[in-house]
C-alpha cells in the first residue's frame, strides 16, 4: 500500500513539473509584463520595478548573467532618442545620437542603479564623422548610481552612437525567474496578491471553507440523484420513463449554466423568496446555491450513470439475484450498485476539480467569499499571482484526486491489486 | 437532396436538428455578412442604432423581442449575436482539432519517446482546471474574442488527442497499416492517407459535440467581461438583461436564453446521434469537458 503511494507520486512528478512549466510560460513568458499588466501602461518605470523585483520578474527567465533594468530603456536610435532626446548638449538626427565634445552629461535614467548590483553598458558608436561602427561593452562597478563610467568614457569625445542598452550583471546565473518560482512553490509562497496587498495563501486559506462548503454538498446531492435517475433510467430502458429521462437528460444538459443561476436566483429568491438572495451568514444562504449547482450537473451525471449501469444490469449475477428472490430494491442498490462502483468512483473523483471551477459562478453570483469568487476577481484585477496560485492548486487537487480514485478501487473492488 | 429526404425518414430527429443548425448558421451567415457591408461602407448597423426614448419596450410589432436599455432592438442584436457564437464554434475548432489530431496520430504511430512526451503534455494540460485554465489563457492574451479563441482552443484538444491516439494505436497493427508500410510509404504519407481517414468519424463526432461547449464558454467568458467588446454577442446579452431582469424587463433575457438553449440542443442532439451511429463504443469519454 505505502509502496504503492509512493510509485504513484512518483509518477505524478512528471505532471507536476509540466504544471509548474505551464503556469510558468503562461504568466511570466507568453503575457508580457505583468507588472504592466497590473499596474497600467501610465504607471512609471519605478513603480514597475518595485513591482518585479517583489516578485522576482527582473531577472532572467531561466538562466542568464544578464537581466533587463527599467532604469534606462534599451534605445535604437535608428528609431527614436526616447528619453536621450532631452539629454543637454546631446542631438538626435538622421538615426544617431550626436553627443558633442563640451557637453558634460548623465543618462537620463528613470531611477538610480540599485547599489548592490554591477551593471553593464553595451554601446554602438563611432567618432564623429567616421564611417566604422563599434561596439563596447563597459562595466560599471556596484554603487555607481551616476552613469559615472560612461560619463568618463565619452570623455571630450565627439561621438556618434546608434544604440545602447544597459543590463543588470546577476552574480549567479541560476537566480532566475524560474528558480525563484520554484523556491516560492518549495515554501508554499504563492506570493503577494497585487490587488490587496496579503499573501495569497492567506487568501486562499479563507477562501478554502465557504468553497469547500459550496462544493461538497453539490457533490454528494448530485451524484445521489444522478445515481438514483440512472438506475431508475437503466432499468426501465427503451420504456417511457427511460425515454423521458434520455430526453430530459440533454435538455438539461443544454441549458447554460449561467441560466440556471440567473433564473433560479430570480424566481426562487426573489420572486418567491424562499431562499436568501445574496451573502453568506448561514447554512440557509447556501441551500439555493447547493441546489443550482446538484441540478445544473444532473444532465451528465444521469446520461454517464445511466450508461455505466446498463453494462451491469444485463449481467448474469443480476439475473441470478433476481432469481434467488431478492427484492428489486436490493438487487439494484446493493448488488448492482456495488459492482458498478469502480466507474462511479472514477466519474466522482474526477469531478471533483470542476466543481473547484463550476463554482467560480455560483460563488460571485451569491456572494460566498471562496475560491471562486477570488478567481473572478483576481481575473478582474489581472492579479496573476493570485489567478496562478489557483491553477496550481486545482492541478494538484485533480492529480491527488486520481491517486484517492485508484486508492479507492482497490476498496470496492478486491479483484484490483495495488502493486 | 435525395440523400437528405432518404435521413429524414430515417433519423427525424437528427434531420430535424441539422435543419435547425443550418438556419443558425444561415443567421451567422447573414450577420456576417452585414457586419462587413456596415465596416465597408461605414454606417452603424440597425444592430446598434440607439434611441433612448425607446429603451425597455416589451415585444411589439415593431420590435418583436422588446427593446434593451439603451433602446437597441434584441431581435436584431439576437441574430448578430449567432455570428460571434458560430465564429467561436468554428475557430476553437480549427485551433483544438488539428492539435488534438496531430499529436494523437504522432502519439499513437510512432510510440516510444514521443508517446511519452505527447502523454505528459495531455496529462499536464489535463490536469489544469479547464475554466479556469482559459480564463488565464484569456487573461494573459487580453480582453477580446482573441483571448477566447486561444483560451478554448489551446486546452481544450486534450479529449480529441486521446482518442485519436487509442484509435491509431489500434489502427497501426492492422493489416491495412502493416501492407502500406511493406509497399515502403513513408509514415507521413501512412498517417494522412491510409490512418486518418479512417478516424475521421472521430473528428466529426467530437466536432459536433466541442460546438455547443465552446458557445456555451464564451456565452460565460463575454459575462465575465474577458470576451467580446462592442459587437453583440449572447454573453454579453445576458449579462446586460440579468442587471434589468429584476424590474421585470423579461424579454431580452428569455429571448436570448431560449437562442442559444435551441442551438446547443440541435447540436447535443445531432452529436448522440452521429456517436451511435458512427462509432457506439466512443459513448461517453468522447464528450467534450463539462463546465
Amino acid at each position: 500500500m505505502m509502496r504503492f503511494v509512493l510509485r504513484r507520486l512518483l509518477q505524478m512528478a512528471p505532471t507536476v513539473l509540466g504544471v509548474i512549466v505551464v503556469t510558468f510560460v503562461l504568466f511570466n513568458f507568453v503575457g508580457g509584463s505583468p507588472a504592466r499588466m497590473k499596474l497600467g501602461d501610465k504607471a512609471s518605470p519605478q513603480a514597475l520595478e518595485e513591482f518585479d523585483e517583489q516578485r522576482g520578474y527582473n531577472k532572467p527567465l531561466f538562466w542568464g548573467s544578464r537581466a533587463p533594468t527599467r532604469a534606462l530603456a534599451d534605445t535604437d536610435f535608428a528609431q527614436q532618442a526616447g528619453a536621450w532626446g532631452t539629454l543637454p548638449g546631446a542631438a538626435w538626427q538622421d538615426g544617431v545620437l550626436r553627443v558633442s565634445a563640451a557637453s558634460t552629461w548623465a543618462p537620463p535614467f528613470a531611477f538610480p542603479l540599485r547599489p548592490d548590483s554591477a551593471y553593464t553598458w553595451s554601446v554602438r558608436w563611432r567618432v564623429a564623422g567616421e564611417s566604422a561602427w563599434a561596439q563596447t561593452e563597459l562595466s560599471v562597478a556596484r554603487g555607481d548610481a551616476a552613469g559615472a563610467v560612461l560619463r568618463e568614457w565619452v570623455g571630450g569625445r565627439e561621438l556618434e552612437l546608434a544604440s545602447i542598452s544597459l543590463r543588470r550583471v546577476m552574480d549567479r546565473p541560476w537566480d532566475s525567474q524560474f528558480v525563484f518560482y520554484l523556491r516560492q512553490l518549495a515554501r508554499l509562497d504563492f506570493g503577494v496578491s497585487s490587488s490587496a496587498n496579503v499573501p495569497v495563501i492567506d487568501l486562499l486559506r479563507e477562501g478554502i471553507g465557504p468553497t469547500l462548503a459550496l462544493a461538497f454538498p453539490i457533490l454528494l446531492l448530485e451524484t445521489a440523484l444522478s445515481i438514483a435517475l440512472g438506475l431508475w433510467s437503466a432499468y426501465f430502458r427503451g420504456r417511457w420513463p427511460d425515454r423521458v429521462l434520455v430526453l430530459g437528460a440533454v435538455v438539461l444538459m443544454s441549458v447554460n449554466y449561467l441560466v440556471w443561476i440567473v433564473a433560479g436566483q430570480y424566481l426562487l429568491a426573489y420572486r418567491l423568496g424562499w431562499f436568501p438572495v445574496w451573502g453568506f451568514e448561514s447554512w440557509a444562504y447556501l441551500a439555493l446555491p447547493i441546489c443550482i449547482g446538484a441540478f445544473s450537473g444532473l444532465g451528465s451525471g444521469v446520461r454517464f450513470y445511466r450508461t455505466i449501469l446498463l453494462d451491469e444490469l444485463y449481467r448474469e449475477y443480476v439475473r441470478t439475484a433476481h432469481a434467488k428472490g431478492l427484492g428489486r430494491g436490493r438487487v439494484l442498490f446493493v448488488h448492482v450498485l456495488r459492482n458498478a462502483m469502480v466507474p462511479i468512483i472514477t466519474q466522482v473523483v474526477l469531478s471533483i476539480p470542476f466543481l473547484y471551477t463550476g463554482s467560480l459562478l455560483l460563488e460571485s453570483f451569491f456572494g460566498i467569499p471562496g475560491l471562486g469568487y477570488l478567481s473572478v476577481n483576481a481575473i478582474n484585477d489581472s492579479d496573476v499571482d493570485v489567478v496562478r496560485a489557483i491553477v496550481v492548486l486545482g492541478s494538484v487537487l485533480y492529480l491527488a484526486a486520481n491517486l484517492l480514485a485508484d486508492l479507492c478501487y482497490a476498496w470496492v473492488d478486491p479483484r484490483v491489486k495495488l502493486s | 437532396m435525395k440523400r437528405l429526404l432518404q435521413l429524414g425518414r430515417a433519423q427525424p430527429l437528427a434531420a430535424v436538428c441539422l435543419l435547425i443548425i443550418a438556419c443558425y448558421a444561415g443567421l451567422a451567415l447573414f450577420g456576417e455578412l452585414t457586419y462587413r457591408w456596415h465596416e465597408w461602407r461605414d454606417t452603424t448597423p440597425a444592430y446598434q442604432q440607439q434611441d433612448i426614448s425607446r429603451q425597455y419596450q416589451p415585444p411589439s410589432r415593431d420590435h418583436w423581442m422588446g427593446t434593451d436599455g439603451l433602446g437597441r432592438d434584441v431581435f436584431l442584436r439576437l441574430v448578430q449575436g449567432t455570428r460571434i457564437a458560430f465564429h467561436v464554434g468554428i475557430v476553437t475548432s480549427c485551433i483544438a482539432i488539428p492539435i488534438g489530431v496531430l499529436f494523437g496520430l504522432l502519439a499513437g504511430y510512432f510510440g516510444g519517446r514521443i508517446d511519452d512526451f505527447i502523454v505528459w503534455l495531455y496529462s499536464t494540460f489535463a490536469a489544469i482546471p479547464g475554466l479556469l485554465f482559459i480564463l488565464a489563457i484569456a487573461m494573459v492574451a487580453g480582453k477580446g474574442l482573441t483571448g477566447v479563441y486561444l483560451g478554448i482552443g489551446l486546452t481544450t484538444w486534450v479529449g480529441i488527442c486521446r482518442l485519436v491516439r487509442a484509435e491509431t494505436m489500434k489502427h497501426r497493427e492492422r493489416a491495412y497499416v502493416q501492407a502500406a508500410r511493406v509497399l515502403g510509404f513513408s509514415a507521413p504519407r501512412i498517417l494522412a492517407r491510409h490512418i486518418l481517414p479512417n478516424i475521421l468519424h472521430i473528428v466529426i463526432v467530437t466536432f459536433t459535440l466541442r460546438f455547443p461547449a465552446s458557445i456555451g464558454t464564451e456565452v460565460f467568458m463575454s459575462f465575465l467581461g474577458l470576451g467580446v467588446q462592442g459587437e453583440p454577442s449572447w454573453g454579453l446579452m445576458l449579462n446586460s438583461a440579468r442587471t434589468r431582469l429584476w424590474q421585470g424587463v423579461w424579454w431580452e433575457m428569455a429571448f436570448v436564453t431560449l437562442a442559444v438553449f435551441l442551438l446547443v440542443l440541435a447540436f447535443n442532439v445531432l452529436g448522440d446521434r452521429l456517436r451511435d451511429a458512427l462509432d457506439p463504443r466512443l459513448r461517453d469519454g468522447g464528450g467534450p469537458e463539462r463546465n
